[in-house]
Parts: C-alpha cells; sequence; structure tokens
C-alpha cells in the first residue's frame, strides 16, 4: 500500500482524458459528414454524433479532474520493443495469409512475436514458430477444416 | 489458504503428468478422427466422371462455391444441397465458404478476381442484380466480369401482415395503406435485403408511401412482426411458411405468377388486383470471366442434373421453393434474368433514393 | 399437455446409443474450440455445420446445440487462464477469473465456472421444458421501445463493472458504443467510419475486440518488464471449492441463474445482457465489493451462471416460434432446415421428438459436461505450467487464426493488433476494457432500438414513457443511477488502496 503522492503530476490522467477527447472529436466530427436526420428518422450521424460528443466532455472532465486530483501513478516502463514485434507479427499474418498460405504466414508471424520476450533467442523462436505453426495447423486445418490453404497461391500451393 | 495441497511425490508427478499427456491430445484425436470420417463420407464416395469437351481434365481437384452470407442462411442452404450432388457428379468435392459482408458484394468482388479456371465459384441471389444501383462504386460489373452458369431457384415471397392488423386482404390492404399512408410500418431486414427490394415493389404498385421500418435481417423483423410491432411486410416463403400456417401472422397473396404449393388457399398478387409484383429471391452460379467455354458447360450440366436430384428436390420443397425448369439452368437464360432484373431495379432504387456508398 | 409422456419422449430420443454418441461429440468439441482462444461458438458452429448435413434432424441439432453450450464452459476456461474471452459472456468472467488464476487459485474459478454452469444449465433446461411457450408469447410483449429502456437500464446497471474511476468507465463505454458503430448503418446501408474498406462494412468483429482488448494487451503488460517480475500465475493451490467457496457462491449461483434465465428468453439480445446484469447485481449485493475485480469468486459464480442460463432459454423463441435470438440460433435454424424442418411455431406438436429429445439432451449433456470438466481443470491448470515465452505466441498465433477463421477477412485480425495496442495503452492510462466490451456489444442494440422506436412512434419521444415495461424499466435505470452516483462518490478514496494490483 502506497501513500497518494497528490504533488505528482496526474499524467494518467491527463493522457487517458487525451485519448477519449481527441477520439470523441475525431468520432463527432466523422459524423458530421454523414446525414444526422430528423428525431422520427434519425440519420447514420445522428447516434455517434451524439455519443462522440459525450466522449469529448467524458474526455475533458478527466483531464480537468487530473488537474485538481489525479490518482498521480506513474505510467511505468513501455514495452515499445515487444509491441512492434508483436504487432508486426499479427499484421503480416493478415495480410499475407491468404497469399502466402497458413505455414509460411505464421511462421514468420510467430517467429517474430517470440522475439518480443527478451529471453527468447534465434534458435529458440525458430523451434517455438516451427512448433506452433505445425500445432496450428493440425488444430485448424486437420481437425477444424479451416478452409485456408498451406501454401498460397503467391508460392504457387 | 491457497496452498493446502501437499507436494505430489516424484513419482506420482510423472505418472500424473503421463495420464495428462495422453488425456490432452485425447480430445484432439477424436476431433480428428471426426472430421476425417465426415470428409470421407461426403467427398470420397464420389468417383471421377466423364469430362465435358473443351474441359481438358477439369475438374482435377475441389472446387469452392463461394457464399456472400452467412452459414445457415436461406442462401447458403440452397447452395449446399446442391453443392453434394454437383460434386459428386464432378468427382471432386465442392467446398462452401462464407464470405459475408457488404450485402454480398465482398464476396462478388472476391470472386470477380479469382482465377478463371472454374475452381472459384459464386453462388449469388439477386442482390447480384440490385448492387450495381446500390453500391455506386462497386469494383466490378455483373454482366462483364462474370460469366453466369445457370438459375438454381426462385424463392417465391409472401405479402403478410401482423395478427391483429386491420386489413384481411390485399384489397383491403392496399385501400388502408392508400387511406393512412405513412402511419402503416412496413419491416424489412435491411437496405437491400429481398424483404427491402419487395417493399420498393410493392409501394410502387400500391402507388403509395408507407414508413419502413429496417432491421438487421429476417430473424428480428419477423419476431417484431409477430409481436405486432410493426403492421406487414414481404418476405420469402421459406421463412414465412411456417408462420403464416401456425397463424401466427396473416398472408395476404404471394408474388409470384402461380399459387405455391405449400400455400394452396393465399392468392397471387395478380388474382388479388394488384398488378406488377412479380419478384422472387431467385439464386444463380457464377465464374469470372474468361473461363473456358467447356469447364462453364460442364458446370451447367452438373447444375442440371443436381437439381433433378430427388433430395434436393425435396429439401428444396422444405424451404418453401422448386429448382427451376431445365431450360433455366443455362448461361443464356440465367444472363438474361441478369440483365432484366439489372433494368428492372435501376429505375425503382433510383427513384426510392436508396443508396449503399 | 403431458409433461411425463413428453419427457419420457425425450429420454427415448436423447437416450438412443446415436444421440448419446453425438450429444458427447458435441459437448467435447465445444469444450475443446471454446478453450482454443479466439475461437467463439459462433465461428465453431459455422466451421462444423456441413458435419451435420448426413444426420437425422434431431441428432444435428442436439450436437450443434451441444458445441454451442459446451463451448460457453470451455470459453470460460480461456477466459479464466488466459484472460482471452471469446465471448461478450465470458469477457466479464476473464474480469474475477483470472485475478484468481493470478493468484493461484485457477482451480477453483474453474471448479466454480463448471458448478455454476451446470445449475444454471438444468434450471435452464427446466425452464425451457415447463414454460417455453408462456415464455416465448410474453418475450414478444418487447418491442424496440422496451428493448431500448433494457438496454439503458444494462448500461447504467453495469458502471459497477469498472473497479476505478466512474468517469473513465463511462468514457470507456462510450468510446465502446463509437466502435460499435462501425460499418454499415442497417438503417439507410451508409458505410460509417469505414474509410472506404469494404471489408469494415460488415463492422468490426466482437471476437476480434475482445481478444485484442483482453488477451494481447494483456500480453505487453506482462512482458513489460520481464526480469523483475513473475509474468504468470503463481503455484497452484487446490484444485477444487473449500467449504466457504462453496458458500460464498451459493447465492450468486442461484441469482444468476434466475437473471441470465430471464433475460436469455428475450429474442432482442438479451442474452448478451445476461453475464454483465448479473456481475453488476452481484457487486451492488456484495458486502465487500472492493474484492470484485480483484478476485471475488462471486464475480465468476454470477455471471457463468447467468449465461448458461441465458444459453439454454435463448432457445425457446427458436423452438417455440421459429424466431432465433441470435448468430448461433440462426445457424441451427439453418441446420434443421437444410434436414427438411422449417423451424416455426408447430415444431413443438408437428415434431415432438425434435423439440423434447433436444430438451432432454441439453439437461444431459449438462452433466456430461460438468462430468468432463471438472477432471479437466487438473490439466488446464497444467496449461499455465508452460513457460511463459513459449505461450504467449501460441496465444497470439490461436488470436489471429480465430480472427481470420471468423470470415475469412483479414480486416478481423488487423482489428486484433488494433484493439491490442488500444487496449494495452489505456488500461495502462488506468481505463478498463470490461466497460469498452459492453459499450461495443450493447451500443448497436440501443441505437437500433432507439431509432427503430422512433420511427415507428414517428419522432414522439413519450414513446419510451407511454408503454407500461418500457416505462417500468426506465425508473429502475434512474433509480439504479442515483444509487449508482451516491456510493461512487465515497468509493473514490478506496480506488488509491487498490491501484497496486495490476
Amino acid at each position: 500500500m502506497s501513500l497518494h503522492p497528490r504533488l505528482r503530476p496526474a499524467l494518467r490522467d491527463l493522457l487517458s482524458g487525451l485519448v477519449f477527447l481527441v477520439l470523441g472529436l475525431a468520432f463527432a466530427i466523422g459524423a458530421t459528414s454523414y446525414e444526422l436526420g430528423t428525431p422520427a428518422r434519425m440519420g447514420p450521424g445522428a447516434f455517434p454524433f451524439v455519443l462522440g460528443g459525450l466522449l469529448t466532455v467524458f474526455g475533458a472532465t478527466v483531464i480537468v479532474k487530473g488537474f485538481l486530483a489525479g490518482d498521480g501513478e506513474a505510467i511505468g516502463p513501455v514495452p515499445w520493443r515487444a509491441i512492434a514485434l508483436i504487432l508486426g507479427g499479427i499484421l503480416f499474418f493478415g495480410a499475407t495469409v491468404r497469399g502466402l498460405g497458413i505455414v509460411p504466414s505464421l511462421f514468420v508471424a510467430v517467429f517474430l512475436s517470440a522475439f518480443a520476450s527478451q529471453q527468447t533467442r534465434v534458435v529458440a523462436a525458430l523451434a517455438i514458430a516451427t512448433g506452433l505453426t505445425v500445432l496450428c495447423v493440425l488444430i485448424f486445418v486437420v481437425a477444424l477444416q479451416l478452409r485456408l490453404p498451406l501454401l498460397g497461391p503467391w508460392l504457387g500451393g | 489458504m491457497t496452498h493446502d495441497q501437499p507436494l505430489p511425490t516424484l513419482p506420482g508427478t510423472i505418472v500424473a503428468i503421463r495420464r495428462h499427456r495422453r488425456l490432452r491430445f485425447l480430445p484432439i484425436a477424436i476431433a480428428a478422427a471426426l472430421v476425417v470420417s465426415a470428409c470421407t463420407q461426403s467427398g470420397g464416395g464420389a468417383t471421377g466422371g466423364a469430362s465435358g469437351g473443351g474441359a481438358g481434365d477439369y475438374p482435377n481437384r475441389a472446387i469452392t462455391i463461394v457464399v456472400p452470407f452467412a452459414a445457415g442462411g436461406p442462401t447458403d442452404t440452397v447452395t449446399r444441397l446442391i453443392a453434394e450432388p454437383m460434386g459428386k457428379g464432378l468427382g471432386q468435392q465442392i467446398v462452401v465458404q462464407n464470405v459475408a459482408g457488404a450485402g454480398g458484394t465482398l464476396a462478388a468482388g472476391q470472386v470477380a478476381t479469382a482465377a478463371a479456371d472454374g475452381y472459384t465459384v459464386l453462388m449469388h441471389h439477386i442482390g447480384m442484380s440490385t448492387a450495381p444501383s446500390l453500391y455506386k462504386d462497386l469494383a466490378y460489373k455483373p454482366l462483364e466480369d462474370f460469366a453466369t452458369i445457370g438459375l438454381v431457384t426462385e424463392v417465391p415471397m409472401t405479402i403478410i401482415g401482423a395478427k391483429d392488423f386491420e386489413p384481411t386482404t390485399l384489397e383491403e390492404l392496399v385501400a388502408f395503406v392508400k387511406e393512412h399512408g405513412e402511419d402503416v410500418t412496413y419491416a424489412n431486414a435491411g437496405i437491400g435485403a429481398a424483404s427491402h427490394l419487395c417493399g420498393l415493389l410493392l409501394q410502387n404498385a400500391m402507388d403509395a408511401k408507407v414508413t419502413e421500418v429496417p432491421y438487421d435481417g429476417t430473424g428480428p423483423a419477423m419476431t417484431d412482426l409477430i409481436g405486432g410491432q410493426v403492421d406487414f411486410m414481404c418476405d420469402q416463403t421459406t421463412n414465412t411458411t411456417e408462420q403464416i400456417k401456425a397463424g401466427e401472422v396473416k398472408a395476404y397473396a404471394v408474388t409470384t405468377p402461380e399459387r405455391n404449393k405449400a400455400l394452396p388457399d393465399v392468392p397471387t398478387a395478380k388474382e388479388a388486383g394488384l398488378e406488377g409484383l412479380d419478384v422472387t429471391v431467385w439464386h444463380g452460379l457464377y465464374v469470372p470471366t474468361g473461363t473456358p467455354e467447356g469447364v462453364i458447360q460442364r458446370l451447367s450440366d452438373e447444375l442440371k442434373k443436381a437439381l433433378k436430384d430427388p433430395t434436393v428436390v425435396e429439401k428444396f420443397g422444405a424451404l418453401g421453393t422448386v429448382p427451376v425448369a431445365e431450360d433455366q439452368a443455362t448461361p443464356a437464360a440465367h444472363r438474361e434474368k441478369l440483365q432484366s432484373q439489372i433494368e428492372l431495379w435501376k429505375p425503382i432504387i433510383e427513384e426510392a433514393g436508396v443508396s449503399a456508398g | 399437455m403431458d409433461l411425463l409422456a413428453n419427457l419420457q419422449l425425450g429420454f427415448a430420443t436423447a437416450l438412443s446409443l446415436e444421440n448419446l454418441f453425438y450429444g458427447f461429440i458435441g459437448v467435447l468439441l465445444g469444450t475443446m474450440v471454446g478453450v482454443l482462444p479466439g475461437i467463439g461458438p459462433t465461428a465453431t458452429i459455422a466451421m462444423l455445420l456441413p458435419i451435420t448435413f448426413n444426420f437425422p434432424a434431431v441428432t444435428a441439432l442436439i450436437m450443434l446445440a451441444g458445441i454451442y453450450y459446451g463451448a460457453q464452459y470451455g470459453g470460460s476456461t480461456t477466459a479464466v487462464l488466459l484472460n482471452l474471452p471469446g465471448e461478450s459472456s465470458s469477457a466479464v468472467t476473464a474480469i474475477d477469473g483470472h485475478q484468481m488464476a493470478r493468484k493461484g487459485r485457477a482451480g477453483p474459478a474453474l471448479a466454480t465456472a463448471a458448478l455454476g454452469s451446470f445449475v444454471a444449465g438444468t434450471v435452464g433446461t427446466l425452464i425451457l421444458a415447463l414454460f417455453a411457450p408462456p415464455l416465448a408469447r410474453i418475450a414478444l410483449q418487447f418491442g424496440p421501445p422496451e428493448y431500448f429502456s433494457l438496454v439503458v437500464l444494462g448500461l447504467i446497471f453495469s458502471i459497477a463493472l469498472a473497479r476505478g474511476s466512474a468517469i473513465k468507465a463511462l468514457a470507456m463505454i462510450a468510446l465502446g458504443i463509437l466502435f460499435g458503430t462501425v460499418g454499415q448503418d442497417t438503417y439507410t446501408a451508409t458505410p460509417r467510419f469505414t474509410f472506404d474498406t469494404r471489408e469494415l462494412y460488415s463492422g468490426i468483429n466482437f471476437v476480434s475486440v475482445a481478444v485484442g482488448m483482453f488477451g494481447i494487451a494483456e500480453i505487453l503488460r506482462n512482458l513489460e518488464d520481464e526480469k523483475t517480475r513473475t509474468v504468470m500465475v503463481k503455484a497452484v493451490g487446490r484444485l477444487l471449492l473449500s467449504r466457504e467457496d462453496l458458500r460464498r457462491i451459493v447465492g450468486p449461483v442461484l441469482r444468476g441463474t434466475a437473471l441470465g434465465s430471464a433475460l436469455g428468453v428475450l429474442p432482442g439480445g438479451g442474452h448478451i445482457l445476461a453475464s454483465f446484469a448479473s456481475y453488476s447485481f452481484e457487486k451492488r449485493m456484495s458486502k465487500h465489493p472492493e474484492e470484485f475485480g480483484n478476485g471475488a469468486i462471486e464475480g465468476v459464480a454470477a455471471p457463468e451462471s447467468a449465461n448458461n442460463a441465458a444459453a439454454q432459454t435463448s432457445f425457446i423463441p427458436l423452438l417455440t416460434l421459429g424466431l432465433p435470438a441470435h448468430p448461433v440460433m440462426a445457424l441451427m435454424a439453418g441446420a434443421i432446415i437444410i434436414q427438411g424442418i422449417t423451424p416455426g411455431p408447430n415444431v413443438i406438436v408437428d415434431q415432438p421428438a425434435l423439440f423434447w429429445g433436444l430438451v432432454v439432451s441439453m439437461w444431459i449433456g449438462n452433466v456430461m459436461l460438468v462430468l468432463l470438466n471438472l477432471p479437466l481443470i487438473g490439466i488446464w491448470v497444467k496449461l499455465l505450467t508452460i513457460p511463459y515465452r513459449i505461450l504467449f505466441p501460441a496465444i497470439i498465433a490461436f488470436a489471429s487464426i480465430g480472427g481470420l477463421a471468423i470470415n475469412l477477412n483479414p480486416y478481423d485480425v488487423f482489428a486484433v493488433a488494433f484493439f491490442g495496442v488500444l487496449g494495452y495503452f489505456l488500461v495502462k492510462l488506468g481505463a478498463e476494457p470490461a466497460p469498452f466490451l459492453l459499450g461495443f456489444v450493447l451500443g448497436p442494440l440501443l441505437e437500433q432500438h432507439l431509432r427503430r422506436a422512433m420511427i415507428i412512434a414517428q419522432g414522439d419521444p413519450t414513446i419510451f414513457v407511454t408503454r407500461p415495461i418500457s416505462l417500468t424499466l426506465l425508473v429502475l435505470a434512474a433509480i439504479a443511477l442515483a444509487v449508482a452516483v451516491l456510493p461512487s462518490i465515497r468509493r473514490k478514496r478506496e480506488v488509491v488502496f487498490q491501484a497496486e494490483e495490476d
């Protein structure tokens, strides 16, 4: 149990409030490009516009609260390397699975994301990627009959 | 409090792990066995049929039929029903793949750019003819990017009303709508759905406007109709026949030139005095343009044969429909239908000011 | 109605060797795919639907139903162990279930889920057998205004989902609702926030959001500082429930079952509310609300029971009226249509063996599930002994394939990554993912029913207060809001003491 360090700037509140504020504004402004309609026939823009506005207000409130009496907790370390590797792995899989086929695509994706752990070296990552690719092919393609080519059209499969 | 389990002895642990290992793979083994047996049942029994002229050794691997809607829906059901006999006739397994989204245009767009080798086939319904009018920036042109194989079935539609809704006949309905106009609510299953199209045509034929209430699919729309939250709708017999028979909703008319066998007491719209209301949910098979003639002919021939399969006929019956006549399951008849439907819907959709962006 | 004769017919049908076998296969497959992160029952049934085409109708339905409620069981396993829910219902279980697992109480959490589900499944099935037709009639009284008011009540009630700041929880709900609007608008077919990408027209998939927000975000959190902290759970303690645990879960299980059974009957989205509502209800009822979110066993018992009860009673609209309450039910309807039987109001009368056979098989299936799952707990818990550096790439692989398996749409995979990162940062900034998910699943219902009610009422908002059921629900919502605002001011101070935990 730690004491509440009131004097530290409440960075968590400021940042999260900012995220809400920006996203709320983005949705609300985006919604204005769709028809707002009338009460009887609300257009596609009405609901997101109101909700976007609400989120903006909530975001502003969180920011104000952060200045007045934030939770004051430190943000702590952010694993940028892990984020980049895992993000890259998943995006690679999504982008290439239909072209490369599930085996190469998944292998690369797992290989990349395995490195997100700093304890994992190349040989271990290779082993993890191989094992998981085999396991996933067995479960999803053999057992569950997911319709995905093992080797995709880009590889002539 | 949480660590009150005694530590197991070493030999005990080994035995336990062994037992667990075996158990861990058991479920997967059972699943694999089950699936393998199911595959051999559905695909393995087929043996090679005679190859059509100009088709070379087609088909020499599994064929995929892409369904542009979710598994379990009427279009999916129709596809799976004909896929089995067609696969047997072609001597290859037919895989049904559901690619749902964007009113069916996502799947059609994918097939349009697929290899024109006859291994990727599209099943689509009436939406193929309305998409060019509904979607302004469609990435494909139905008549140019696809070759037709043949029509499959035309599911009739029925005009139905809530139990407590005042009018009891189509004539009364028309009069009621003309009198009350937008106080009358019409449920549909979403923009571009068959029920929406039928509603547009119906309002044209009645020369009156009603308030349209869109739903996310037929299920919720039917729920609110039975609950009396909305007044009337028009939908495929697949969804309406049982409700009509049970008296949950009342039927005003069927939208085909002939009465429906499952609903012999329900008049046709024409009999009930409403002209210009001929609408069915027609289904057809497509391949990308450039597919060899011989392959198209082969698929069309197998489609014709499949439509005569007694199981197909029987199960189409449960859907409230029948296979199309043999001369309709041809590339030419299908193309003609597609063309005439595109022309029919264009002015109706434009006049109603409907656009799916 | 001769219930005994009907039940006899049901047992005769369900106990045939074939139906027993495929029922077992169904619950087994359901459990397994439910356990696979990212694969929910909808994807599973869609994938396995073709297998049933060669079966008799009742067998097909028994097996598919088994997959459905089996997956509900299995889904909670992954939610507890890996913080990876595959369904909206197990997202709630993950809140306290995963905290229990981190504290070495994965066994009791899973046992609670299994027992709660069994009780709920039994009661739900009994309700299905005894009261299905009259309940379906009551459900039909709910139109768009009633559903709108119900969702409002659910949302207000669920602010309690958050353990920290109430305003951040509200913001997360709003953000979830906004992401729920992505895709083609039902009313005008206008694509919203899709950036001209046709793959986004059908919206963002729930599985992608849940797997990203909970699963991937959790991995990133665990990788923050590998050297100085143990990333996975402590040694696994006892597997089964203590007497004290049992005493604590009786009330939540029963209340969750009642709430879930009632909500499950409503075809307009009631089942979605079940687990969220029962969790919030227990937290409100509890003398120790501060334990919720930190591994309260009640927080597992209530939503799991509610969710399973709702899973059983959501069959009622389909079986009595032929109206599918949600996509899984639509799949079931499709499965029996292909057998030549069209679901409708006459199914109970025309196909008694189908109806009663299914009802009885559901109870037998629940017995099988509890017998299957209690011993499996020992094995699942062993999963936690896999080194984390192997486990997390596995979760990522499963999540990616799970996202893809839904519609073979690569954007569902991209969404996993997007919501993983978004979720990670938001959680790090003190906002929680559960309210976001709630907003995401309830938002579309809220908008749909609001707009539909307004269309039907021709723009007259009094429709919400002139219809008695709707009015009652709104009054309850107002009371809930009043009750929520008062203690939340007082509770603010306690938040400080909870902050150290994640």
